[in-house]
């Protein structure tokens, strides 16, 4: 073994190794236990023993709708959130990013601030700021004539969707900023000298140039939304009116392994959850292609 | 075999050559990553000129009004917390948020301190060691491995580095409740290692590694310690890290943030409450507001203190937050 | 469906005497714990006050240590620790309870049998209901500690004020929440909480249903019973004519109702007293206590939460984990310190203790009534048939979702106790177990 390919292997051997310890055997597992479940006899007060039971899980995951309508919140979620999201952020980022604006430091700090919250956290201030009873945004909006009730069936999905922006908002504005920052400004100038004005510039130029930054933030943005949990956990907690306890898929799997004891299902939700993951991060991939393999090989300057 | 450092000189940007903190390190490699809005002005003035003063005031006005606005919807919820923290339960529930309305700050801090033999602060301690101890290492981890990417060639690299950027890709709390099975099994539930195992691992940190490399690590250095003989390991440990020492910052930085704010993960893993973090104890105590209200005052005077060492690290360490999202804002 | 009933009873009864005898001929002794050895044993429980106890336990014994360990309330995790613990081989000697989920641990496989230490002596000091809540399939599962009768408690200066009469039946209840919405349009006689389905189950186990039962080695499920339907209508009716706020129960919405007197009622358990009372200090002398209304006037009832103690699986310690229980349950010492934390209105299952948490509980907040008096009164008109079923998740799950919807309009609670049984009955089968009659 050359010096060099022993580096090499000295090098990625411990993130490797934990690569595989804490994703890959994981799945294997999880694949293995989906496989199986638990049955009783009698009245069922002798206890259980574990039997095979081929795709059975699966079928029941798949068959049962609270299952199945977790992903139809999800999408939903983000039909509502990403637009919300990209449209904010890049709004925010423009403005930022015009001559006019001012204290651009700060802007950016406090704007990204939120996200030093603990989604956790977050979600049990934003659940105080949503009961009518505490909170001062609620009365403001009810002496303004607006009755909207967060915590009810049809507000929960805003209600997530406003923390979720809330927490990730300034990320994604700084992300956005950062790729304006890069834009070659010669572009800009002559574009302005051209006469163009600030919106022109912002929609016709500069937007299209950080294309790939708004993809990628959208599509990543979809692969965060399947891991969908906390937040609706905590406001499950004040109000089960508002959403059921199996709103996502991921709640679906964590009161099959906690509040069914069902591990078998549990598992078999998990495998569904990393495979949607995998058709999407598939997706994203193809539409990408902007792995920094290119980069490589395209450095000769 | 042939390494980056023979392919060409390092001058050309990380990704896709628009990547700014990469750009900047490339001409002075130990420079400061991040963006520098200072040096816009020229452009300002460009416009300036072009248009009548009244009305370029009214759009500084709407411009940095709406800033204002977005700044008043991130901060409002941070300013309640710090007012809410202030009352005991009767003030808290009685609903007047933003008054000083049974002030009772100090009360809240000490029975916060001493409720169950100040098991809060015990807490406090596991979060900094999980998301301290969990971090410094999975940095240790991602630097290596994206330092290794960078600097060598080798047969299946970038089929290899496909792995890591699928990896990205997982969602990790899809991945909680099968490590929580796998975890069961071995008997590793329920201690530190089943917490802190599973966060060192970090592919995002991997890719953010070999953008950094690219950026940071002239090939030229790499190649003038190798005629001076030193070993491939050593190059790694005295120059190479430590020109990717910023770059090491901000990996230390969001795995140190995503390790605070973990949630999923210690819910499924712990049961002991002498092993959970901030966020898994502000949880419990959170299911028992229900039948205690005097649990409210408790959670709300420890958010607040579990939010304070994240609100300092990202007020320090600005030019980092910006140089890592910066670096993903390409991936 | 008469067939069935009938044929239920003779289930229940067969069970009950198979118990009688059982428990006859068992029969061991809780005192020969680890023989003669020091045995330390380790006990989760998340009730106020635990901390307390377990310190008075050990201050006072040589022979067991206990440690305790603090987790999060049943329903808000505590019971996915718990089972979590088991299958992983590290579970606790002792764990607290709540009499519902108690079938679903025992058919889990996650308790051990207890009976040779739950002695015929130890049974006779405690509330009968409560025994048999913890007996399942003839064998002893647990030691109860608390009972939970049901009870109402209003707002006194309202109900005088306004000259509305105290409701001793369901009908007078709705009569006089009539009155109360009339005498403020505002206020409310008290809350239907959508997500906790066993203060729902409390009312339809004091109207007469039996939700589960046994029919040889078969579970019979039936929550779509007459006296089931009964319940269900007369809270839908009070759902839609606004006679009743709707709210998560301890909820911020629900506490502020109760602070701004919008609510000046709650429909609750005998615990309820010293929770009620942390919540509005500041309304202290205003409320009062009395029985639950009930359908025909006659004293009648259901239990809502209460706890118990079980020994885990792989406990090797279930003879000193009993003692500890037992003393827990039994010992005067126990509720002394476990009260000393702080105001509780716990109703013990043993006779004996009642009148120790009588004298610890001030009942100032209500005037001074005779709280405890009352509560004896609730917990011996406790009916006897009712039994918990294995799957106590999966109904109370899909009851809590349901009923959340239906609180907003969206179904009715009548879909809501359906949609329970199907879910029931599909995860009984789904475990291998047989159901009869579907």
């Amino acid at each position: 073994m050359s010096p060099k390919a022993r580096a090499v292997t000295v090098l990625l051997t411990p993130f490797f190794v934990l690569f595989t310890v804490v994703m890959v055997v994981p799945i294997g597992y999880a694949l293995w236990l989906s496989l199986f479940t638990e049955q009783q006899s009698g009245l069922g007060f002798g206890g259980t023993q574990t039997v095979f039971t081929g795709l059975g899980n699966y079928l029941t995951a798949l068959g049962d709708h609270a299952f199945r309508d977790g992903f139809l919140v999800l999408i939903g979620y983000c039909a509502l959130y990403i637009p919300l999201l990209l449209a904010g952020g890049l709004a925010l980022a423009l403005l930022l990013d015009s001559a006019l604006a001012r204290a651009r430091r700060f802007f950016q700090l406090a704007l990204f601030l939120p996200h030093a919250v603990p989604g956790i956290i977050a979600a049990l201030i934003w659940v105080y700021l949503y009961t009518p009873q505490l909170s001062p945004v609620i009365g403001a909006l009810k002496s303004g004539g607006l009755d909207f009730s967060f915590l009810s069936p049809g507000g929960a999905l805003p209600a997530v969707v406003n923390i979720a922006l809330w927490e990730w908002l300034g990320y994604n504005m700084v992300i956005f900023y950062a790729a304006l920052q890069a834009i070659d400004r010669s572009v800009i100038e002559a574009a302005t000298v051209d006469g163009a004005g600030a919106w022109r510039i912002a929609t016709g130029i500069k937007i299209p140039l950080i294309r790939s930054s708004v993809v990628m933030v959208a599509l990543f943005t979809v692969i965060g939304s399947l891991q969908l949990f906390t937040e609706p956990l905590i406001i499950n907690q004040a109000s089960s009116a508002a959403l059921t306890s199996s709103w996502t898929p991921n709640m679906y799997a964590y009161a099959a392994a906690f509040t069914r004891n069902d591990y078998g299902l549990a598992a078999a939700a998990s495998v569904l959850l990393a495979l949607a993951a995998a058709v999407l991060s598939f997706a994203i991939t193809r539409l990408s292609q902007r792995t920094p393999r290119s980069r490589t090989k395209g450095r000769t300057a | 075999m042939t390494d980056r450092t023979t392919a060409g000189p390092a001058t050309a940007a990380p990704a896709d050559g628009t990547d700014r903190p990469g750009d900047r390190a490339a001409a002075t490699p130990a420079g400061t990553p991040g963006t520098a809005p200072v040096q816009r002005a020229p452009r300002g003035t460009v416009r300036a000129a072009a248009r009548p003063s009244r009305s370029r005031w009214l759009s500084k006005a709407a411009v940095n009004g709406t800033l204002v606005l977005a700044v008043l919807y991130t901060l409002f919820p941070l300013v309640w917390l710090v007012t809410a923290a202030t009352k005991d339960a009767g003030g808290l529930l009685a609903g007047n948020a933003f008054s000083f309305e049974g002030f009772d700050l100090g009360g809240n801090l000490s029975r916060l301190a001493s409720y169950n033999d100040g098991v809060y602060f015990r807490w406090y301690a596991n979060s900094l060691l999980y998301a301290g101890g969990g971090a410094l290492l999975s940095a240790l981890v991602s630097v290596a491995a994206g330092y290794a990417f960078d600097t060598y060639e080798f047969p299946g690299k970038e089929r290899l580095f496909g792995v890591v950027l699928l990896g990205v890709l997982v969602p990790t709390t899809a991945l909680a409740l099968p490590l929580y099975l796998l975890a069961a099994k071995t008997g590793l539930v329920n201690t530190y290692w089943s917490v802190l195992i599973p966060v060192l691992a970090h592919p995002f940190g991997v890719y953010l590694a070999r953008v950094f490399s690219a950026g940071y690590v002239p090939g030229e250095a790499i190649e003038a310690a190798r005629m001076d003989g030193a070993g491939e390991l050593r190059i790694f440990w005295s120059i190479g890290l430590r020109m990717l020492m910023p770059g090491f910052v901000t990996i230390f930085l969001f795995q140190f943030t995503a390790i605070w704010n973990n949630f999923f993960l210690p819910l499924v893993m712990l049961s002991d409450q002498r092993l959970f973090p901030l966020s898994l104890g502000l949880y419990a105590w959170n299911s028992n507001t229900h039948a205690e209200p005097s649990y409210y005052p408790l959670v709300v005077t420890g958010s607040l203190l579990a939010v304070i060492p994240l609100v300092i690290a990202f007020v320090a360490l600005q030019r980092h937050w910006k140089a890592g999202l910066a670096a993903g804002s390409v991936k | 469906m008469s067939r069935s009933w009938s044929r239920t009873s003779v289930a229940i009864a067969g069970a009950t005497a198979a118990l009688a005898v059982l428990t006859a001929c068992g029969g061991g002794d809780p005192a020969a714990a680890g023989d003669g050895g020091h045995v330390t044993i380790t006990y989760w429980g998340w009730a106020k006050g635990t901390k307390q106890t377990v310190d008075a336990f050990n201050a006072t014994h040589d022979d067991i240590t206990v440690k305790y360990e603090e987790i999060p309330s049943g329903g808000a995790g505590g019971y996915a620790k718990i089972a979590n613990a088991v299958k992983a081989g590290n579970a606790p000697d002792l764990v607290s309870i709540e009499y519902p989920s108690l079938p679903e641990f025992v058919s889990q496989g996650s308790l051990q049998d207890i009976t040779q230490y739950v002695t015929d002596d130890l049974k006779k000091q405690l509330l009968p209901q409560a025994v048999e809540l913890t007996t399942l399939g003839g064998k002893n599962w647990a030691v109860p500690f608390d009972a939970a009768p049901q009870t109402y408690y209003y707002r006194k200066d309202f109900f005088t004020q306004h000259k509305i009469e105290v409701p001793k039946t369901w009908d007078e209840f709705r009569t006089a929440a009539a009155a109360v919405k009339k005498a403020d349009p505002k206020a409310r006689i008290g809350t239907f909480f959508p997500d906790d389905p066993t203060t729902f189950e409390a009312m339809v186990w004091q109207a007469g249903a039996r939700w589960f039962a046994t029919e040889g080695d078969a579970w019979k499920v039936d929550t779509t019973d007459p006296a089931t339907k009964k319940v269900t209508a007369y809270w839908q009716g009070l759902l839609d004519d606004g006679l009743v706020n709707s709210a998560t129960s301890f909820s911020p919405a629900w506490t502020g109702a109760l602070k701004s007197g919008d609510t000046v009622g709650y429909l609750g358990a005998s615990w309820g007293a010293g929770a009620l009372k942390g919540l509005v200090p500041d309304q202290s002398g205003k409320w009062a206590a009395a029985p639950m209304p009930t359908w025909d006037g006659k004293p009648a009832g259901g239990m809502l939460g209460g706890s118990t103690w079980a020994v885990t699986k792989d406990s090797h310690q279930a003879a000193a984990a009993v003692k500890f229980a037992t003393w827990m349950s039994t010992s005067p010492d126990a509720i002394k310190a476990r009260l000393s934390s702080g105001d509780s209105s716990a109703y013990p299952a043993a006779a004996a203790l009642r009148p120790v948490a009588k004298k610890a509980f001030d009942t100032g907040f209500y005037g001074g009534q005779d709280l405890y008096g009352l509560f004896d009164g609730a917990a011996a008109a406790i009916k006897r048939d009712w039994a918990w079923g294995p799957t106590g998740g999966t109904t109370n799950t899909t009851l809590k979702d349901a009923f959340g919807k239906a609180a907003d309009g969206n179904g009715t609670l009548a879909d809501a106790v359906r949609s329970a049984q199907d879910a029931t009955v599909r995860e009984l089968r789904k475990r291998g177990l047989k159901v009869a009659g579907q």
